[in-house]
């Protein structure tokens, strides 16, 4: 990500404001992204605009704001760059695609734990075996709500030649 | 006159039917136990359930996410007096003076004349609504495109100034917001927007999408980054009933709140969060003695309470009278209102009188229910309040992942949340509110196609926006509201209120 990056010049430039560097300096990256993917847009003219007016006048105000961000954290003292922590993003997303993963093959009753026992592990304060237990009981829980009760087409077990619920 | 009262009698025929009326509890409950866990907001419950609003008619289903809205807010009082954590964004208020007066064993006439004040609220919001709805949606039909870009546009305006944090970083935000909404098929010409050629970005990104993976999943990153200490009051909670003298001394700041807050929530722009922090600054500043403040005032607590339940209503009116979301709660409003067939705008009153009169109607009755089920049951909550958050995070997941999974029953919308929650953690740590981009986003799409009709109406000429008297007049403000924000003077100020 832009900001690690931002971290580095914030130690040998004269950067007063690393925080605000950093936010600048993603903003116009994702300005340039987003002007990158709409290039072939066409922009029209105002009376009849076109697909790609909205998006590069948007994306441009979005690159100046930027700028201004960069601008500003030369001139005004800020916040430093907060410590960035990657045990809560790292567990947290693997459990969630963990989910999206086995929810249409397998089914809530392999997801449902997946994601609870996968992204409770982000909290360095969890214990394992209280977890599981958990992980089970909110996922019966879940389905019984969700399937029997409300009937949502949620795929519960789904295991091919045994069970399809 | 017999127009509003045939109108309302309507709405509490069809409010006080035996469904509506357990819906009403049921969301008023939820909502309260949402409101009442600091980590989960408003937007992430609301996200999370309206897969169980599916099954049920229209006016059902709205009725019960109106009040898991404001029992959240209602909820939150409670952590706040109990926890010293704001349960909701909007009571960080209710912390400083009520958490005070548990500690002085008073927790009980806090909660007490929190959830008085917050009825009386209610019930002048409730009335105001009915009263301006009529009016308003006249008002709502006269607006072309291009008064309603301007609106828009003044909304989002208040909304940067109404947001924590720096201004160029909430214009940043804002500006984000509305270029996320330009992403997938464009309506008018079908050309693919900004989809890399991904399928799951050809409709767009979904509302329910971005708003679990800021709020939901985002959310959840950043409270693990710090260690919670949650120290439950040990001191007995008390009598909840205030005294005649604790009555006598809120009985003011709970009008002069409702009216602050009532009027701050019809802002475009969530205005609604800034009424307690308003209604604080003023009961301080009138007050005799304000050194009693921050040490356990009833009036601190009195006012903001009032103020924040009023806000959370009046919100409503921008919604039901023009369709236009002055708030991510609202946008999902909206959302909740698409899936469920009904556009919203001027048109609701007089095409679905029973879902607009209703649905007003079951805001008083949703009050009256928390008044009445939540000081009973203060007891319950403090019993939640001890669940840890090791345990409560991963529910959060599972419920998160369920409900973006049902909203289009695709796999792809959770991957595209996680990612969302990725982004979101990683905007906060340089100092970006999720908020604005949400509105932004949210107004997005419709400013866009508001701003093609009033070019093509105005053949191209960008002066039809200042041309038109009342689209000129709302640019005006929006634009004065954003220079006042960057003047120095106006900038102190707002950060006194904001820190305070």
């Amino acid at each position: 990500m832009t900001d690690e990056r931002g971290g580095e010049t914030a130690r040998h430039g004269r950067v007063r404001a690393p925080q605000d560097l950093a936010a600048g300096l993603c903003l116009i990256a994702l300005a340039g992204l987003a002007l990158w993917a709409g290039a072939g847009l066409d922009a029209g003219k105002l009376r009849a605009m076109g697909p790609g007016m909205m998006p590069r006048a948007v994306a441009v105000l979005v690159g100046l704001v930027g700028l201004a961000l960069v601008a500003f954290a030369f001139l005004h003292a800020g916040e430093r760059l907060q410590r960035w922590a990657w045990r809560a993003p790292l567990f947290l997303t693997l459990g969630v695609l963990g989910f999206a993963l086995t929810i249409r093959p397998v089914g809530l009753a392999l997801a449902g734990p997946l994601v609870a026992v996968v992204g409770g592990a982000a909290s360095p304060e969890s214990r394992p075996r209280e977890l599981a237990f958990f992980a089970v009981t909110i996922t019966a829980f879940c389905i019984l709500l969700f399937r029997v009760l409300l009937r949502l087409p949620i795929p519960v077990l789904n295991l091919p030649g045994l069970v399809v619920l | 006159m017999t127009d509003l009262l045939s109108n309302l009698a309507l709405g509490f025929a069809t409010a006080l039917s035996l469904q509506n009326l357990g819906l009403a509890f049921l969301g008023c409950l939820v909502g309260t136990l949402i409101g009442v866990l600091p980590g989960v907001g408003p937007i992430a419950t609301i996200t999370m359930l309206l897969p169980v609003t599916f099954g049920l008619d229209p006016v059902g289903a709205l009725i019960m996410l109106a009040g898991i809205y404001y029992g959240a807010q209602y909820g939150g009082s409670t952590t706040a007096i109990l926890v010293n954590i704001p349960g909701e964004a909007t009571s960080v208020v209710t912390t400083m003076d009520g958490h005070q007066m548990a500690r002085q064993g008073r927790a009980g006439v806090a909660l007490g004349v929190a959830a008085l004040g917050s009825f009386f609220a209610g019930c002048v919001a409730t009335l105001t609504i009915a009263a301006l709805a009529t009016p308003l949606t006249r008002l709502a039909q006269v607006f072309g495109p291009a008064e309603y870009f301007a609106l828009m546009a003044m909304g989002l305006c208040f909304a940067v100034v109404l947001a924590r944090g720096s201004v160029p970083k909430a214009i940043g935000m804002v500006l984000l917001g509305v270029l996320l909404s330009t992403v997938g098929t464009d309506l008018e010409t079908g050309a693919e927007r900004m989809t890399l050629g991904s399928l799951a970005l050809a409709d767009g990104v979904d509302f329910a999408v971005l708003a679990m993976g800021l709020f939901g999943f985002a959310e959840v990153m950043r409270n693990l980054d710090h260690v919670e200490t949650r120290g439950v009051v040990e001191q007995p909670i008390g009598r909840v009933f205030p005294s005649w003298q604790d009555l006598r001394q809120s009985a003011a700041p709970v009008l002069r709140g409702t009216l602050v807050g009532g009027v701050l929530g019809i802002l475009p722009g969530n205005g609604a969060v800034l009424g307690p922090f308003a209604s604080y600054a003023m009961e301080k500043k009138l007050a005799k003695d304000p050194s009693r403040f921050g040490r356990g005032a009833i009036e601190g607590v009195a006012g903001p309470e009032s103020a924040n339940n009023a806000g959370a209503q009046t919100s409503f009116i921008p919604l039901l009278t023009l369709g236009i979301p002055p708030n991510a709660v609202m946008a999902l409003m909206v959302g909740a209102m698409t899936i469920h067939g009904i556009v919203p705008g001027p048109l609701v009153m007089s095409r679905s009188p029973t879902l607009f009169w209703g649905m007003i109607a079951s805001m008083w009755v949703g009050n009256l229910m928390l008044l009445v089920i939540n000081l009973p049951l203060i007891g319950m909550w403090v019993r939640f309040l001890k669940v840890p958050y090791r345990l409560m995070f991963p529910a959060i997941l599972v419920f998160c992942c369920i409900g973006i999974y049902s909203v289009g029953n695709s796999p792809a919308d959770v991957v595209l949340a996680a990612v969302f929650g990725l982004a979101g953690y990683a905007l906060s740590k340089v100092g970006f509110e999720p908020a604005p981009l949400l509105l932004g986003y949210v107004l997005g799409r419709l400013m866009e196609e508001n701003l093609r009709r009033a070019l093509v109406i105005g053949r191209g000429d960008l002066g039809t926006f200042v041309q038109r008297p009342v689209s000129a007049v709302m640019l005006a403000v929006g634009l004065l509201a954003l220079l006042a924000a960057v003047l120095p003077a106006v900038r102190r100020r707002r950060e006194v209120v904001f820190t305070e």
